[in-house]
């Protein structure tokens, strides 16, 4: 709620009026009401962290006498009498210059190549990193492992020379959240015979006791069964067989 | 005001995998994809059929367990529908002891049981009244009888929400 005891507010966004929940920002009022603004460091299940200015959009105010200025709508909470514009000129330009950046730090990107060409930019403008991985420094890695509560990626170094890389090892629970996550693929994670290799790592996976399906590390099921206070009992078994299993069950029950 | 839900009586299924098809169907959009079921019926051991589907648990260990709150019941449907918050960690799926989440790696997303936003298509679907998406259950002197079925043995109540 806001200081009146009001629990909405009225905006515009390009042009609609809108009745947006007080603390809510700008990118996802936005997007809940159909209208596209792209992002990249973007995830609605971890903290924002504004650190790719894509999602830069228009404001002003009734009040600021035809004043304007850009800021990053992820970040940004609405206010009343909130004007957003997220197609002007200036926020065109903005996405442009990001996606030009960007496409220099990741020249063989498919996803970053794709939202390029979407706004007319096929070849970068600036000079192309050299030996190039796919990381676009959204640190989205870095907040799904926070909010798993493993802690293990961080960002090291800084300025253009930064990266992501898991500086203690021994906090990584191999759960792969980040590599899943990932919206450029930049973090290679492989499975077979019952190892994932995941950061440099390989963890032996912990196998159905029943199926003999590998379900997950022991480092990653040991981890969730604390966080949650569920016994470890609950995580022996594949979904599948667990399926089957309670099937099974109901069928007993019903036939007594 | 009543509301419908899915009454589940797993002794009158045969196995016929109307409910899976029917399922992948609405949920893919695409018929070749039958693995992508939430929804499962089997023939067991002595030729007994059974099904079984998301319980919607009151207590539910995938909304325990899931460290951003991306799973969260729609107070219409009574579902537990994943959101966007979703970070793929699979701990719901190890966690749910049912076995009724799952990871699908085609569109690499956590899949379950939403009760087709109110219209579950695998009722629909089901020939033997196996499934039935409705106020009350059908009748039936089995289940009357059979006072256990509402009191399954880990303190979940039938029907499904
Ligand atoms: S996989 Fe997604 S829905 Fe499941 S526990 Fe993790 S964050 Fe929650
Ligand atoms: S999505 Fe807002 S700064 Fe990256």
């Amino acid at each position: 709620m806001s200081d009146n005891g009001k629990t909405t507010v009225r905006m515009t966004i390009d042009g609609r009026s809108i009745d947006a929940p007080v603390g809510a920002t700008i990118l996802e009022v936005a997007r809940a009401n159909g209208i596209d603004i792209p992002s990249l460091c973007y995830h609605p299940g971890v903290e924002a962290f504004g650190a790719c200015r894509l999602c830069v959009v228009e404001i002003t105010k009734p009040n600021w006498e035809g004043w304007k200025k850009l800021v990053t709508s992820c970040l940004y909470p609405v206010e009343e009498e909130l004007i957003v514009s997220t197609r002007s000129e200036e926020v065109i330009e903005n996405r442009r210059v990001v996606l030009d950046l960007q496409l220099a730090r990741v020249p063989d990107s498919d996803v970053i190549r794709q939202m390029a060409a979407k706004y007319g930019i096929h070849d970068t403008s600036y000079e192309k990193r050299k030996d190039a991985d796919t990381c676009i420094m959204c640190t989205i890695c870095v907040r799904v492992c926070e909010a798993i509560g493993a802690n293990a990626i961080a960002t090291l170094s800084r300025g253009p020379e930064k990266y992501v890389d898991v500086p203690n090892i021994d906090a990584c629970i191999g759960c792969g959240a980040c590599a899943l996550s990932c919206p450029t693929d930049a973090i290679p994670m492989t499975e077979e015979n019952g190892v994932r290799h995941i950061w440099d790592k390989d963890f032996e996976l912990v196998r159905c006791e029943v199926s003999g399906e590998p379900i997950g590390t022991p480092e990653q099921i040991k981890h969730f069964a604390e966080k949650s206070g569920l016994p470890e009992s609950y995580f022996t078994k594949s979904d599948r067989q667990r399926k089957k299993e309670t099937a099974a069950d109901l069928a007993r029950v019903m036939l007594g | 005001m009543s509301r419908k839900r899915l009454f589940v009586t797993p002794y009158r299924c045969i196995d016929c995998k109307n409910c899976e098809v029917a399922c992948s169907f609405v949920h893919t959009r695409d018929p070749r994809k039958p693995s992508l079921t939430r929804v499962r019926s089997y023939t067991l051991r002595n030729d007994v059929k059974s099904v079984v589907l998301c319980l919607q648990c009151d207590d539910a260990a995938c909304q325990r367990v899931c460290p951003t709150g991306a799973l969260e019941r729609d107070p219409e449907t009574g579902a537990i529908n994943r959101n966007d918050k979703c970070i793929l960690c699979k701990a719901c799926t190890i966690a749910c002891p049912f076995g009724n989440i799952h990871f699908d790696p085609t569109n690499v997303e956590i899949v379950k049981c939403d009760v087709c936003e109110g219209d579950p298509a695998c009722a629909k679907y089901c020939p033997t009244g196996a499934l039935v998406w409705a106020e009350k259950p059908i009748p039936d002197e089995k289940v009357e009888e059979n006072v256990e079925v509402r009191t399954l043995p880990w303190a979940m109540t039938m029907p499904v929400r």
